[in-house]
């Protein structure tokens, strides 16, 4: 029996040894890359390597909404302040129970119209229409029949003017220069079908007027532990990703895609609830499968700042969700695995995908029921457990802490004492604690998730405060 | 021991992350301060040159030699951009004008010695260049000459600069050298930042037009579109020419559809009659010329025009419907000629009418109201 056992440690063990070689590599490669490259655009800020003219590429900009009544006016209101003159803002009531709509009509002088739109991509009917232009840019309301975000976001698509259309959150606020860097790529380069902005937790920064006034990390220890995280897991990780061309998740808080070949290819998946990444790996599927060179972008000085969750159960709601999300378009889109034609995308972004994003929760509740096994049948090196356990806190903390304090020299924030104290003291807490947590969250999600398809899954969220 | 070695491995990249992080720390802390102090003492050494321009009229041989040493160093060429750039903003723009236009010299060995360095540096360099050195005519030819090999440098900002400070100084010949360059399809420069570009030059602009059109057939279609554009922007002095790419079948559907636009902007009699061919082609294939064309005939007037757009706001494709609906609501039509579209049996074409005169109305209000 003990042989028995051994063996199956042995196997465990050389698994875990070449499964954690590969995620610290990534790792490494990710925040190395990232970090260099928010270095490389420092400098070449510095040295005017940018587009300086007033270049604007009309944009429509698509916020669905659902019972949205409290922060729906101070979020048009952000939008209004934005510097880019040539852009129109499409609200889409997707059926909300609260008031979301009269609070627009109401803040906004709104007036109903019988507008005819085209179903270019599926979503449902609308109910009434209101528009107005007694301001910097015309503002369009929608309302219509519940159907979720992705049916929100297609009727949006159908109802956007421009050729490129940006989608975002009701409850989110972009920088003042957003559009005008999020723009900049397609600029930059031709063939530029889609671009994801920089998300950043905004709890316990100050904006006005779009403009970060103070910028100082979250009191709470939660929130603060995800400004941590979003750094080296999404800002790392994406920069790396847009190296080869193989972003497969634009956050739906803010992303820009070029409209004609969102709806060529369908639009959004409205039986998904992971519709922004469904969308993104969808766009690489179509344009590789129809030969249309693209390039898909990662503009990490387009920032949009958002309400991270500051309860537990509202993290694990929300984590729970992408998980979720990603699930489905993994198995939606798992002809692109390996396949030579999908190139990097289908090899490395999906396999990274796979096992360290998708499976990585149940491989790691594995391996901690394994440790308690082996404990049990007392066949573990408690002291070498500890210290790889060490060892494996540490290294990610410090990535972790490489990426942030990337972000911060490379913007010019300046942080104080205390700030940098709490940063190094929740990144350990980080990635000890909060990870396992989220572990356990993200591999119980697939317990009965097809019932909530279009559920919008809202999590608790304070109105951004804007002076 | 194996594993040991991993662990070792790992150490080390925590210590070198952590000497990283520390180290640029202070790099970025120390080179703020002496960028400071580098522009302090540029200060002081452009204003001493201000007070010989002052009283002798020209600045000291010794200073130009040492700009030429000192600003082929980067750094201290930012720092010489931001004394001058506030000396301007204090009011001094004279001075620097009087400045800058002595030291054709120190630009000229500067084009030379940052046309060998890496990208980003000659990229600064000419946006340098193109914002204070070069001004309008000025005849120096070596110069532009140097210009040309940076816009063939495989860097956007590069070729953006240069090409902005050939503008700047005014050579056409120049200009269409560096336009056929830009062309070479290694990097992409959109279309708005070529047109854009174009509208920046400040000379004879219908010198510069009949080069271009000279020059039309060796451009990419690309380009053409830019110049076509740039054209549309500027003057309505080329119409015949227009009219000429417009009915040319055998050019590209974009050239094609911007010369309908540039007839939708300037009014030109003798091509009403195409555009209304345009118009009145039932060819699905076409909808696009028939799209632009209905949105054109904003800018005409008659019964013949009106009864086209009639016509295009009951076809069965919904942007033709959508722009015939515009250009009908700017002909300020009242209800009564407008009665049998409202009322009418095709509900396509009253729902987008409608509309269309709804959405007018709140667009009037809101132009008022802002």
């Amino acid at each position: 029996m003990t042989d028995a056992f051994k063996t199956f440690f042995n196997y465990v063990g050389i698994f875990f040894v070449i499964y954690m070689i590969g995620y610290a590599s990534f790792l490494f490669l990710s925040v190395a890359v990232g970090s260099s490259m928010l270095y490389k655009l420092k400098r070449q800020n510095k040295l005017k390597n940018e587009l300086s003219g007033d270049y604007y590429v009309p944009v429509s900009i698509i916020i669905p909404a659902y019972n949205e009544e409290v922060t729906i006016e101070s979020s048009i209101r952000s939008l209004l302040a934005l510097e880019y003159k040539l852009y129109e803002i499409i609200v889409v009531d997707d059926g909300s129970k609260d008031n979301t709509s009269k609070t627009v009509c109401d803040a906004f002088n709104m007036h109903i119209v019988n507008r005819p739109i085209q179903r270019k991509v599926y979503c449902q009917k609308e109910e009434k229409v209101f528009e107005t232009y007694e301001y910097k840019v015309p503002i369009t309301l929608i309302k219509k029949k519940n159907g979720g975000k992705a049916d929100a976001l297609n009727m949006g698509i159908n109802a956007a003017k421009y050729p490129y259309f940006i989608c975002m959150d009701a409850d989110s606020v972009l920088q003042y220069d957003s559009l005008t860097k999020i723009v900049n790529p397609v600029l930059e380069e031709g063939n530029v079908i889609a671009v994801g902005g920089a998300v950043r937790p905004c709890n316990g920064t100050e904006i006005k007027n779009g403009r970060v006034i103070s910028y100082k990390m979250p009191n709470k220890i939660l929130p603060c532990m995800q400004v941590l995280e979003y750094d080296r897991s999404f800002l790392a990780a994406r920069i790396l990703f847009d190296k080869f061309n193989g972003s497969i998740i634009i956050s739906g808080a803010f992303g820009l895609f070029k409209k004609s070949i969102v709806i060529d290819a369908g639009g959004y998946e409205i039986n998904t609830m992971g519709e922004d990444m469904e969308l993104v790996v969808k766009l690489h599927v179509f344009c590789r499968e129809n030969d249309i060179p693209y390039r898909i972008r990662y503009a990490t000085d387009a920032i949009c700042w958002t309400q991270a969750p500051e309860k537990l159960l509202d993290l694990c709601k929300q984590r729970r969700r992408w998980h979720i999300g990603l699930f489905q378009s993994m198995v939606e889109h798992r002809k692109m695995f390996m396949k030579f034609k999908y190139g990097l995308v289908g090899s490395i972004s999906y396999l990274y995908f796979l096992i360290y994003e998708l499976l990585s929760p149940y491989i790691e509740i594995f391996g901690v029921f394994t440790i308690l096994l082996a404990f049990a049948v007392d066949l573990i090196n408690v002291p070498f457990m500890i210290l790889f356990f060490f060892i494996y806190v540490i290294y990610s903390a410090i990535l972790s802490l490489t990426a942030f304090f990337s972000r911060i020299h490379t913007i010019d924030l300046k942080l104080s004492l205390s700030d940098v104290l709490k940063a190094v003291g929740l990144c350990v807490l980080e990635v000890s604690c909060l990870r396992f947590i989220l572990a356990w969250t993200r591999g119980s999600a697939l317990i009965g998730y097809k019932s909530k398809k279009h559920s919008w899954g809202k999590i608790e969220r304070k109105q951004i405060e804007l002076k | 021991m194996r594993v040991e070695s991993i662990i070792y491995i790992y150490g080390a990249v925590c210590v070198s992350m952590i000497v990283f992080n520390i180290v640029y720390n202070i790099i970025l802390k120390q080179s703020e301060s002496s960028l400071k102090k580098r522009c302090e003492r540029i200060k002081k050494q452009i204003e001493v040159q201000f007070d010989y321009i002052k009283t002798n009229g020209s600045i000291e041989q010794n200073h130009l030699h040492y700009m030429e040493h000192s600003l082929s160093r980067v750094s201290n060429l930012i720092a010489f951009e931001r004394v001058i750039k506030d000396a301007i903003n204090n009011g001094h723009e004279e001075e620097v004008n009087k400045y800058i236009g002595q030291m054709h010299s120190v630009s000229l060995y500067l084009a030379m010695v940052y046309s060998r360095r890496e990208n980003m540096q000659a990229g600064y360099f000419t946006y340098f260049l193109s914002n204070y050195a070069v001004k309008k005519q000025m005849p120096i030819d070596s110069l532009q000459d140097i210009l040309l090999s940076y816009v063939k440098k495989d860097n956007l900002y590069c070729r953006i600069n240069a090409l902005s400070a050939l503008y700047n100084i005014g050579n056409i010949e120049h200009i269409i050298s560096a336009l056929k360059i830009q062309d070479d399809g290694v990097i992409y420069l959109n279309q708005k930042i070529l047109t854009e570009g174009l509208l920046s030059y400040t000379g004879n602009y219908h010198k510069l037009i009949e080069s271009l059109w000279k020059n039309f057939d060796s451009f990419s279609e690309h380009t053409k579109l830019a110049v076509l554009n740039y054209i549309r922007f500027k003057t309505g002095d080329y119409k015949e020419k227009m009219l000429e790419i417009m009915l040319n079948k055998n050019a590209e559907k974009e050239i094609r559809l911007s010369a309908i636009r540039y007839f939708g902007k300037y009014y030109y009699e003798p091509s009403l009659k195409y555009i209304l061919d345009f118009v009145y082609n039932d060819d699905p294939s076409m909808w696009e010329y028939a799209t632009v064309a209905v949105s054109s005939l904003e800018k005409y007037s008659g019964d013949e025009v009106i009864k086209a757009l009639k016509k295009a706001i009951q076809s069965p494709n919904w942007y033709i419907r959508y722009q015939a609906a515009q250009s009908l609501d700017a002909h300020n039509l009242n209800y009564n000629a407008l009665f049998d579209i409202i009322n009418g049996s095709d509900r396509y074409a009253r729902e987008m009418m409608t509309y269309r005169l709804e959405s007018g109305k709140l667009q009037k209000v809101g132009s008022v109201k802002q």
